[in-house]
């Protein structure tokens, strides 16, 4: 009878199946949003309670449990992780012990490059021989490398450590036990936030407590991402987005716009929803991971943008990077390098094109001739010359950090461009000059709509697989027209993604107001009553990902 | 102590236990959902009119979709007849199936085109969304012209939903042509073309046009000898206008035939023509080859199962190959045919045999290749697997394949069986689309690898077997090249 009962509702379990929740397979990565992590974290999570007072141990213990997260991604890569972090403990003990200025800066130097140059094998090798290839029309061979998950996200958060040690804002962690657990806290490991040292490590030395408020927000961020990334991101990305990215010619220009906003909220609710998860996560253990994304799609401006979308990602850069090539006060060779590599670059591909076409050439000159105006027209042209070309710089290196292609350095740049461009702005427009008229709010509605079109414009070159693939979605939305019918028709065969874009947009822009009020009712709860609601959601999440793909649609006008 | 202070000492009580009771009881009341709540939020199949799906399909699997029929073919071993010059295939049995025999006046002419340089071959390669932007058939056509030979992308459309998704040639027309297609219309004004469809110029008030480009391709750099084919009508007024340079030339057009022919340039780059006062004559397409070597031409529709090509008019499509020469018309369909709720195929293996019938007596001569469908995933308890009704579909393809003697192609297991397709998506490089049934480009051109590599396979065979059996040939010095058993001599230039 209980048998039946368990075998119709949970599953048969057989040895094989118990054999595949522990063991490392590269198709199955134990995220948040499984049913493995749900029922391997209510097992953990009770030992964890239970050992809360026993500080060491309990350490010890999520340890094993991160490496075990972390190999049941990555596999055997879980002993670079380790590695890393014994080699990254003992030259930030170094850095922080050696009292002269060179030798310090010198282990620092060290110490990055180990890490970046980690990152660079297992991330960029493949990328600088297919450019090298491609430059010199030779056949290098490829490195046989898989890149390990989440690799992005720890090595900048070990070299937040290394840094912040060198600038004297932290000390270095008391034991090597402390620095581990802080690399390989499996909430943030793979997928961030990226969290800083100097916010973390403090934590791990006080009392242990979550309160009531804590678990409230626990779980509503956890079902925020449930919703976000199962059910949101993931439906339409399988169902429409991926399609049309994947041949976009085949597609009505309709549907290659409606692609287009669907990615731009897709990619916002996969990436806010695992990173709510993690926080969320983080917080049932008493850790408080900051927050990293803001509605960004609210932003009236391309710098308010940035200050919204991946929070934890522009601040590293900002104070690790953009500060380290000079920032706003002074130019480094460094800072300059990135940027000149990039227009030279640019305008050679652009002359490589003028055979056939003048665009690309037209497109290169005056993006560089774009990004000069952006200082001189300053009134302090050295300074902001130097703010922006390290921006610039920080840019370009913010978007091959999201993967190896020239497709992000477009989208960086894209964005280096914007936000100098917006600077000059505000310095001839200075926001205080302006007063609040009746037009106000029209201006600053305006102004919200032309940020989410071109972040959304630079989501294409982000999507799309190849630089021929972008500029076709780019052409086919450029043939838009007016056709109410047709678009009822898309529409009618895509309900379900277009409702579910649609409430992604519509969650997006209500007033917070709404949703505090909406939060409070379920912090009103009784506790037994949450966690039906939690439950209900679980189903949501079941019942959206067994759907298969939507059949393909061919639409008939 | 006030009651505020008391919910604030309360705030700050450990929270860790009702922590993991909600978690607990979250996990219990899912299993509990579960048990009553529907399995899927999205059901998968979306009734709408307006998704392409061919009508004759349609009332095929509302007559006779639980027709049921004995299985004689599986097990059995299939053996052929000796053609005249004495070549004879090995048997074979249906599960291996390939049916090259059938094949070989193609090869022979593939025999002929290789050694003596002579003659030329033409294949009508019809399928659907799967062929739809030239995918698949242009990796096969550039195949077949690399060792054979012949230039030009073959027979294209007047008007296309998928022009803009064709690489291989760069195709626009204006929008005022009325365009009728097999997949959707009955009875047509005219009879459809070879490609399935009839154009007709509606307007006579503007310029009604069609503009052609070349596009990369391989042996596709050029528009070869751009000629309209169109058939008869009583209008006699009408012309074609082109624009070269500075020159305006006009031709007349003579739908006095059937089918008739007008080139409108030689080797050209692109091509735009407008016609005037075409009105009410049916148009088909235009064609572009060299007049050398091997052609293939992309006859592919959205939403095509197959059936409506029953619906060709035998004495059009005899003067189709005429003008044409057609050696082999290659069927590759299934895709639309997998999702129509039952596993038994045997509506659709007996339509499809009159098909392949009908097909015959429209181009005589011509050899038929089946391919079967592709791997196509669903999703079966979280997980994506091989459709179930795909192996049921091939082998009822299969079955028409024997049963009106035709060469076959199984994709499926060309491209791995059982589970390939979920492979092919997932694992890097990308070879097929997230609907888990397309292939990119990179997946369409190793599939045309592979239905290329098996019927070399074939021709390579058929060559040593030629051999054998002229050697034997030979001391009586009967059979000569002409009593070979190729019936479509009177190719028409």
């Amino acid at each position: 009878m209980l048998q039946d009962w368990f075998s119709k509702n949970i599953g048969v379990i057989t040895p094989e199946i118990i054999k595949s929740w522990f063991v490392y397979d590269k198709d199955a990565p134990l995220l948040f949003n499984t049913g493995l992590f749900l029922g391997l974290f209510l097992v953990f999570y009770f030992w964890y309670i239970l050992l809360r007072k026993a500080n060491t141990l309990r350490m010890v213990y999520v340890i094993l449990f991160s490496l075990f997260f972390y190999y049941k991604s990555s596999g055997i890569y879980f002993l670079l992780l380790l590695g890393s972090a014994v080699v990254d403990y003992n030259l930030g003990n170094l850095v922080h012990r050696t009292s002269s200025i060179i030798n310090k800066r010198l282990c620092l130097t060290f110490s990055i490059i180990l890490n970046l140059g980690f990152l660079g094998y297992f991330k960029y090798s493949n990328f600088i021989v297919d450019i090298t290839n491609n430059l010199t029309g030779g056949k290098m061979a490829f490195f046989d490398v898989i890149l390990p998950v989440g690799i992005s996200f720890y090595t900048f958060q070990s070299i937040s450590y290394i840094i912040e040690i060198y600038r004297k804002e932290i000390e270095p962690t008391k034991r090597f036990v402390d620095y581990l657990f802080f690399v390989s806290f499996f909430p943030q490991l793979v997928a961030g936030p990226i969290v800083r040292a100097k916010d973390f490590l403090p934590q791990i030395y006080q009392k242990l407590n979550v309160t009531q408020d804590d678990i409230n927000r626990a779980f509503l961020l956890i079902i925020g991402g449930l919703i976000k990334k199962t059910i949101i991101s993931d439906y339409i990305s399988i169902n429409f987005v991926d399609r049309v990215f994947d041949l976009p010619n085949a597609y009505t220009p309709f549907e290659n716009l409606m692609a287009s906003y669907g990615y731009t909220i897709q990619i916002y609710c996969d990436f806010s929803g695992y990173s709510d998860m993690a926080i969320g996560v983080a917080l049932l253990l008493g850790f408080k991971l900051p927050t990293n994304f803001l509605t960004p799609y609210k932003s009236a401006s391309i710098t308010e943008f940035w200050r919204r979308w991946h929070i934890s990602l522009s601040t590293w850069l900002k104070d690790f990077l953009y500060i380290s090539v000079g920032g706003n006060r002074h130019g480094t060779f460094a800072g300059f390098l990135f940027p000149g590599l990039f227009f030279v670059g640019l305008i050679i591909w652009g002359i490589s094109f003028s055979a056939t076409s003048n665009i690309p050439l037209i497109i290169a000159v005056s993006s560089a001739i774009l990004f000069a105006l952006t200082f001189l027209l300053s009134k302090d042209r050295e300074r902001t010359m130097y703010t922006n070309v390290n921006l610039m710089t920080t840019m370009l290196l913010g978007g091959l950090w999201h993967g190896a292609s020239l497709r992000f350095i477009i989208w960086g740049a894209l964005h280096g461009l914007a936000l100098a461009v917006h600077k000059i702005f505000l310095e001839h427009y200075p926001p205080v000059k302006r007063k609040i008229t009746f037009f106000t709010p029209f201006l600053k509605t305006f102004s919200i709509v032309v940020t989410f079109h071109f972040v959304a414009f630079c989501w294409i070159f982000f999507r799309a697989k190849d630089f021929p693939t972008a500029l076709q979605v780019i052409e086919n939305i450029g043939k838009v027209t007016f056709d109410f019918n047709q678009w009822l028709i898309i529409a009618q065969g895509y309900k379900n993604v277009f409702i579910l874009m649609f409430l992604g947009y519509f969650w997006h822009y209500i007033p917070q107001k709404v949703i505090v009020a909406i939060q409070n009712v379920f912090i009103s709860m009784p506790l037994i009553t949450k966690a039906i609601v939690l439950g209900l959601i679980f189903w949501l999440v079941f019942a959206t990902a067994s759907a298969g793909p939507q059949p393909f649609i061919y639409f008939q006008f | 102590m006030n009651s505020k202070f008391l919910k604030k000492v309360n705030q700050n009580k450990p929270y860790f236990f009702q922590a993991w009771a909600i978690v607990c009881i979250a996990i219990l009341s899912f299993i509990g959902f579960k048990s009553f709540l529907p399995k899927k939020l999205f059901p998968e199949s979306s009734n709408n009119k307006n998704v392409v799906v061919d009508s004759l399909m349609l009332d095929a699997v509302a007559e006779g979709g639980n027709l049921s029929e004995e299985d004689t073919l599986s097990n059995k071993t299939i053996k052929f007849v000796s053609n005249p010059l004495g070549i004879q295939f090995s048997d074979e049995k249906f599960e291996q199936y390939k049916g090259y025999q059938y094949l070989i006046p193609f090869f022979e002419k593939l025999y002929q085109l290789e050694t003596n340089k002579k003659g030329k071959a033409r294949i009508a390669y019809f399928g659907d969304s799967m062929t739809d932007g030239d995918m698949i058939v242009q990796d096969v056509r550039t195949q077949f012209q690399s060792i054979f030979g012949g230039e030009g992308v073959g027979f294209v459309n007047i008007t296309s939903e998928s022009a803009g998704s064709r690489g291989s040639i760069l195709h626009e027309y204006s929008q005022n042509w009325k365009a009728q297609s097999y997949l959707k219309t009955k009875s047509p004004l005219r009879s459809f073309g070879v490609n399935g469809s009839v154009f007709f110029a509606k307007d006579t008030a503007n310029t009604t046009w069609v503009k052609y480009k070349a596009g990369r391709n391989r042996f596709s750099t050029t528009l070869n000898n751009p000629t309209v084919f169109y058939g008869s009508s009583k209008n006699k007024k009408a012309c074609i206008r082109q624009i070269i340079g500075k020159d305006t030339i006009y031709k007349k057009l003579s739908p006095n035939s059937i089918l008739n022919a007008t080139q409108v340039a030689g080797d050209v780059k692109n091509v735009k023509v407008n016609f005037i006062n075409a009105d009410s004559i049916p148009f088909y397409g235009f064609n572009f080859d060299n007049g050398k070597g091997i052609h293939v031409d992309n006859f592919s529709s959205r939403g095509n199962s197959g059936l409506p090509l029953s619906t060709f008019n035998v004495d059009l499509m005899n003067a189709f190959q005429q003008k044409l020469g057609y050696d082999l018309i290659i069927l590759q369909f299934g895709t639309n045919v997998l999702n129509y709720g039952s596993l038994n195929y045997t509506w659709y293996e007996r339509k499809m045999t009159s098909v392949v019938n009908h097909l015959k007596e429209c181009f005589p001569g011509a050899a038929i290749l089946i391919i079967s469908t592709a791997d196509k995933s669903t999703k079966y308890d979280m997980q994506m697997k091989s459709d179930s009704a795909v192996v049921p579909l091939t082998l009822a393809q299969k079955r028409y394949a024997v049963k009106a003697e035709s060469g076959f192609v199984n994709l499926y297991t060309l491209m791995g069986g059982d589970g390939s397709m979920v492979k092919w998506v997932e694992n890097v490089p990308v070879r097929a689309n997230k609907d888990y049934t397309h292939f990119n480009h990179r997946g369409a051109k190793e599939i045309a690898q592979l239905i290329y590599k098996q019927i070399d396979t074939g021709y390579q065979e058929y060559k040593r077997l030629r051999a054998i059996a002229t050697k034997k040939a030979k001391p009586k010095k009967v059979v000569k090249d002409s009593s070979l058993p190729v019936k479509n001599d009177t190719i028409n230039e």
